[in-house]
């Protein structure tokens, strides 16, 4: 294939940023809105050990617990976690998008 | 000896709008015609008011600046009309554009497994080389279509095996779509028809002058008259003479037998290159001459016949690819506009010859060639001879330009010889050697009236080949329909401006980074792990992260420890760029494959239309 057909196939010479502060938002609502209803979930199901081990979350999110309270509380922890993950990926990504295009 | 500033030789399409060209900017023109009518290849001819065409002229554009140049010409003379069109072959009737159930059902169950098969075949083991015609056609439609639907039609057309047709030809119509153009169609539309409104086919309907293409050149020769510029008909142009690299006075004779001469200090040519080089003088070097001898050309003569019929047949034109008969297409122009007839329960019918002017049938009378037409209509079961009522005939040489596999190299040539003039310039069909519908031919003329006005230059010979050039001079790969032309970026008036679709596209399209996104997961999956272990191993316990440590079971040597931690960094780390880079790069194809799913399917329906 030549130069010419080569170009010709390109579709996007441009190589996408990501905009951290959106992924940020994106990841924290999945983060924070996942733990809210996995807690939730266990905690309608009921049983003699509600939650056994999403409980261990605690070991990371102080005063997280499967209860009606610790829901909530997951919900702020996972939206955090999420967020800060989100933007991170999106920080790192776009500098290696730069160095590399240097 | 007359003098005029611009001499224009021809006053079919592109000789009438560099004229009218000229004409809105002041400057006023003589145009030659040889005939006693203006419109070239698209005039209407006029028999007792029945008007006819000399073959079908539907007017779609896709360049603004020609569909804008319709509306100033003609105004709201324009009807829409809906397209019907068919093949005739072995006694069947076949839609056309083809369509896979109808044209399988009318082969009958065995042709049509043979279609199939031979289809299968062609996909698996294609052509290697596609130089000609019949390996082009082959390739994308396998041996058996080919044979029925466009051997026969495109050898009556040609007068050639379908294998000493370059594949130029189809390739010209049916251009390799870039990605992007594809996408652009698909999502944004094409930009095109009269009005320049967005349009996703011409399949189904098309505008025309109520009175046929003629009306348009007839007007613009009148509107060139008001600019002063005047149009002499019947006037033969049989030298050029030139000095120093300037063309200075072209001289033939008139109808009348009288010799004429006419100086001017621009000239421009709508002759067929052949008779160009030939007329000039002193002669071209010997190889131009060649060259130019080398090029050929089809002609083309209808047969008209006036029949007694309200309603012959629904179709604006049918393909004949039938062998038994030589008619190659026959229209019914009442069908194009209703105004082509002077008495709606008349019909009239245009039988399509193309032909050699080496050929009998170029030299027979009018009536032995009604006659003939007739019995092959009624052969075909088209019309009952005794329903003839009138006919007359119109023969128009050198109607194609052949491409065969010589004629590059031959226009090659003369162009190089042609451009050492700095006032001649060749346009339209002829002039260029190209198959031009009107619009490109038209877009020739502006741009050889704007050279001439000093403007920047524009290349005449860029019109309708692959590689365009916009006004910035930026060389792009365009396609915009069956036909190339080149896409004015600046003639865009009410359409969102070329760039910003471009744009748009790129962002849509943009690409993501596997690598980057490979580091950045990977960084932040390996900084989870280390964390998370720390976390544990600093709260501590006699039992440290019992449930983390089963991470060990997927990271080769991990535990809830210092040691471990560094271990989960790294392993956590390489697994996260494997996932990032994934991710990243099936995103990518996944688009990819999207937009040519997408150029695929626009192919294919472009390939459809390849015989109009």
């Amino acid at each position: 294939m030549g130069t010419d057909s080569k170009s010709n196939e390109e579709l996007s010479r441009v190589v996408a940023k990501i905009q951290g502060g959106v992924l940020a938002v994106v990841c924290g609502l999945m983060g924070g809105l996942g733990l809210f209803i996995m807690t939730i979930w266990l905690l309608l199901e009921g049983g003699e050990q509600v939650g056994s081990h999403l409980q261990l979350l605690s070991n990371f999110f102080i005063g997280y617990s499967v209860t009606w309270k610790g829901s909530l509380l997951g919900l702020f922890y996972g939206a955090l976690t999420g967020g800060v993950l989100g933007w991170t990926i999106g920080f790192i990504y776009n500098r290696v998008v730069g160095i590399r295009g240097r | 000896m007359a003098s005029h500033p611009v001499v224009v030789i021809g006053a079919g399409p592109a000789g009438l709008t560099a004229a009218y060209e000229l004409g809105k900017n002041s400057s006023s023109s003589l145009i030659l015609e040889a005939g006693k009518q203006v419109g070239g290849i698209s005039q209407t001819v006029n028999y007792r008011d029945f008007r006819f065409d000399i073959g079908g002229h539907r007017f779609f554009s896709k360049v603004p600046m020609v569909t804008e140049l319709w509306n100033e010409i003609l105004g709201d003379n324009f009807l829409l009309r809906p397209r019907i069109s068919r093949i005739h072959y072995n006694q069947h009737f076949f839609d056309y554009p083809l369509k896979a159930t109808n044209a399988l059902a009318g082969l009958g169950v065995v042709e049509a497994l043979l279609v199939c098969f031979s289809y299968a075949k062609t996909k698996v083991f294609p052509n290697a080389q596609e130089d000609n015609f019949e390996q082009w056609v082959i390739n994308r439609f396998g041996y058996r279509l080919y044979q029925i639907f466009f051997k026969t039609y495109t050898e009556k057309v040609w007068g050639i095996s379908c294998t000493e047709i370059s594949a130029d030809w189809a390739a010209q119509r049916i251009k390799n779509l870039s990605l992007k153009e594809a996408v652009r169609n698909a999502l944004l539309g094409q930009r095109g028809g009269k009005k320049g409104e967005i349009v996703t086919s011409l399949i189904e309907q098309f505008h025309y002058p109520r009175l046929g293409p003629g009306m348009m050149w007839e007007r613009c020769e009148e509107l060139v008259a008001g600019f002063g510029s005047q149009t002499l008909k019947g006037i033969k142009v049989e030298r050029i003479r030139h000095r120093h690299g300037l063309v200075d006075c072209v001289s033939g004779r008139a109808s009348s037998g009288e010799h004429v001469e006419f100086e001017g200090s621009d000239f421009v040519s709508t002759m067929p290159l052949r008779e160009l080089i030939e007329a000039m003088d002193p002669q071209p070097p010997a190889k131009v001459v060649e060259a130019a001898l080398g090029l050929r050309y089809r002609d083309y003569l209808t047969v008209v016949l006036v029949v007694n019929c309200e309603d012959v047949f629904p179709d604006n034109w049918i393909y004949i690819h039938s062998p038994e008969v030589k008619m190659g297409r026959i229209q019914n122009y009442k069908n194009w506009s209703p105004y082509m007839v002077p008495d709606p329960s008349r019909t009239s019918l245009g039988l399509e010859y193309f032909l050699w002017d080496k050929d009998d049938e170029w030299t027979w009378s009018n009536d032995r060639l009604i006659e003939f037409g007739t019995r092959e209509c009624a052969q075909l079961g088209l019309i009952n001879p005794r329903d003839v009522e009138d006919g007359t005939v119109v023969r128009m040489e050198k109607a194609y330009p052949v491409y065969d596999h010589h004629y590059q190299d031959h226009v090659r040539t003369i162009r190089e010889y042609l451009e050492t003039f700095s006032n001649l310039q060749t346009i339209g069909r002829n002039g260029l050697h190209r198959y031009n519908n009107q619009d490109h031919s038209m877009v020739t003329g502006v741009y050889a009236a704007r050279n001439i006005m000093g403007e920047t230059h524009h290349d005449v010979w860029a019109v309708n080949t692959e590689k365009e050039y916009h006004e910035e001079g930026r060389a792009t790969s365009v396609n915009v329909g069956d036909r190339m032309v080149p896409m004015r970026v600046k003639e865009y008036v009410d359409e969102l401006p070329m760039e910003n679709e471009e744009e748009l596209i790129e962002i849509v399209f943009a690409k993501l980074d596997p690598v980057a996104l490979g580091v950045a997961v990977g960084t932040v999956s390996g900084l989870l792990i280390l964390i998370g272990t720390v976390i544990l191993v600093l709260k501590g316990g006699p039992v440290v992260g019992p449930n983390l440590s089963l991470l060990g079971n997927f990271l080769i040597g991990f535990q809830v420890t210092w040691g471990g931690s560094l271990v989960g960094f790294l392993e956590g780390g390489i697994g996260g760029f494997a996932i990032g880079y994934s991710g990243a790069s099936l995103r990518n194809w996944s688009m990819k494959a999207y937009a040519q799913f997408i150029r695929w399917r626009e192919e294919a329906n472009r390939r459809r239309n390849l015989l109009d």
